[in-house]
């Protein structure tokens, strides 16, 4: 049972897997306003999911708000974790725009198992600098996950740093994922960097 | 005739079972282990130490076995499933697979000491047995007793046993020393064993064995094939997906092990 769940709502957030990160400069973040901060970035996101446009359009679309809802350039950090020290500048920036470029891949890929998706928001818990807010995510076809996102104020921004689902955080599943890689291959960035790549190309030929 | 021959085919499986854990830790220890890296290299012997996979490679070899497996055998079944099902269907048959394991967790949670989730426990059984059907439907749920988890390894757990380090089995799928004592625990704490032996419980046994696995498997089509779509290393992201979510699950009976007062308890005012 517990497997089925975390697997279950791991992949229902998903298009956010690596959209995480642990940001020390966060501010309290008042929970009333990042409860109304999820709904309406939630209402936005089923909006462009369920609208019309093509494909294309829609992960366009997605890849905007996504920007503008998610610190996504402290979630790469996060995730490259204690190999930020070992990678140099130009592997840091390389390793940035690769994990913003799988970012949009991951989101297209899904757009479709998501068609019809509807959310409710729940409850909000403060979590050391910030709050988590639970929602409830349905799919037609798919039995309801509950879904919790971190929001902390990013530089006087409201932004979400990580999902919670069934008790995994996904930027530390990222962060482990990301890890083996270059743990397999002696410590090596450029693994990671090739491993990117190689799944954006992946992705990108499947579509 | 059939009797005894099924009934050393049970005995035969349990057995073969209860001795799978041991007997795989035994063969990963002999066959493939990973190389841990110099002390001196601080950061990187701490990350081996905190992955705590010292048989991945034999792991990992288990891990692509049981991905041919599915490839080929419950995949394809689960798909077939999911066809000829409506979700509504496989809610009911989950709460059916869940319901009979209900007394397992009573049991677990009294071993825990969780007074409070025993008794939800005892209240689920004795509720959607009856007018669940048999546990078809969940009102139990509805009425406040709600479906809490728990098994045999939550239980070493909040006695103090560590999680020991990470196992892939095969079939089986992600599990650890410890969670991997679920399997042979499980065997004895059915209804269906303290029932008397006969032909008719043994093949519902098989039976209700069978649709668990494949209606489980149906719920992760989507999810498992978007994980391994997605992820740069999908061994390595089960392995983190499965040890935070059973952290997770031995946390929340902590948290749920609070005390709190009865409403006539009047809190003085501040």
């Amino acid at each position: 049972m517990y497997l089925r769940r975390f697997v279950l709502g791991a992949a229902i957030a998903a298009p956010l897997l690596a959209a995480v990160s642990g940001a020390a400069w966060a501010q309290a973040v008042s929970p009333d306003e990042a409860k109304t901060f999820i709904n309406q970035s939630g209402q936005q996101l089923v909006g462009i999911v369920n609208g019309p446009g093509s494909m294309t359009q829609k992960a366009n679309q997605l890849r905007l708000l996504v920007n503008q809802i998610v610190a996504v350039d402290q979630v790469g950090d996060y995730v490259l974790g204690r190999y930020i020290n070992v990678a140099t500048p130009a592997q840091h920036q390389q390793f940035q725009a690769l994990f913003h470029q799988l970012l949009s891949y991951n989101i297209t890929y899904q757009i479709k198992a998501y068609e019809g998706v509807s959310f409710t928001v729940n409850n909000v818990m403060p979590q050391g600098g910030g709050v988590v807010v639970d929602t409830t995510i349905t799919t037609p076809g798919h039995a309801p996950a509950d879904v919790g996102w971190v929001v902390q104020d990013v530089n006087g921004q409201m932004k979400i740093i990580d999902v919670i689902v069934a008790g995994t955080s996904l930027r530390i599943t990222t962060r482990n994922d990301y890890a083996a890689v270059i743990t397999d291959n002696g410590g090596n960035v450029s693994a990671l960097l090739s491993a990117m790549q190689n799944q954006i190309t992946k992705i990108a030929s499947a579509q | 005739m059939r009797l005894k021959n099924m009934v050393n085919f049970k005995l035969r499986l349990k057995q073969s079972l209860s001795l799978a854990a041991p007997g795989l830790l035994l063969a990963g220890m002999l066959s493939g282990c990973a190389t841990p890296p110099p002390k001196s290299s601080v950061e990187d012997y701490q990350a081996y130490k905190q992955l705590n996979d010292p048989l991945e490679p034999t792991n990992r070899v288990f891990y692509k076995v049981n991905n041919t497996l599915d490839q080929y055998a419950m995949k394809p079944v689960a798909k077939g499933y999911v066809h000829i099902t409506t979700q509504p269907i496989r809610n009911h048959v989950s709460n059916f697979v869940a319901n009979i394991s209900e007394p397992e967790r009573l049991v677990n949670f009294m071993a825990e000491g969780q007074s409070r989730d025993a008794g939800t426990s005892l209240v689920r059984f004795l509720l959607n047995s009856t007018v669940g059907i048999g546990g078809i439907f969940d009102p139990a749920a509805a009425l406040g007793y709600p479906k809490t988890d728990t098994d045999f390894a939550m239980t070493l757990a909040i006695w103090g046993v560590p999680p020991g380090p990470y196992l892939y089995l095969p079939v089986f799928g992600p599990s650890g020393v410890r969670d991997a004592l679920n399997y042979p625990a499980e065997m004895y704490a059915t209804p269906m064993y303290a029932a008397p032996e006969t032909d008719a419980l043994d093949d519902f046994g098989y039976a209700e064995t069978g649709l668990h696995l494949i209606n489980s498997r149906a719920a992760y089509l989507q999810p498992i094939d978007q994980i391994q779509a997605t992820a740069l290393d999908p061994y390595a992201t089960f392995r983190s997906l499965y040890r935070q979510s059973r952290d997770s699950e031995v946390q929340q009976i902590y948290d749920r092990n609070k005390l709190t007062p009865p409403d006539w308890v009047q809190t003085p005012k501040q």
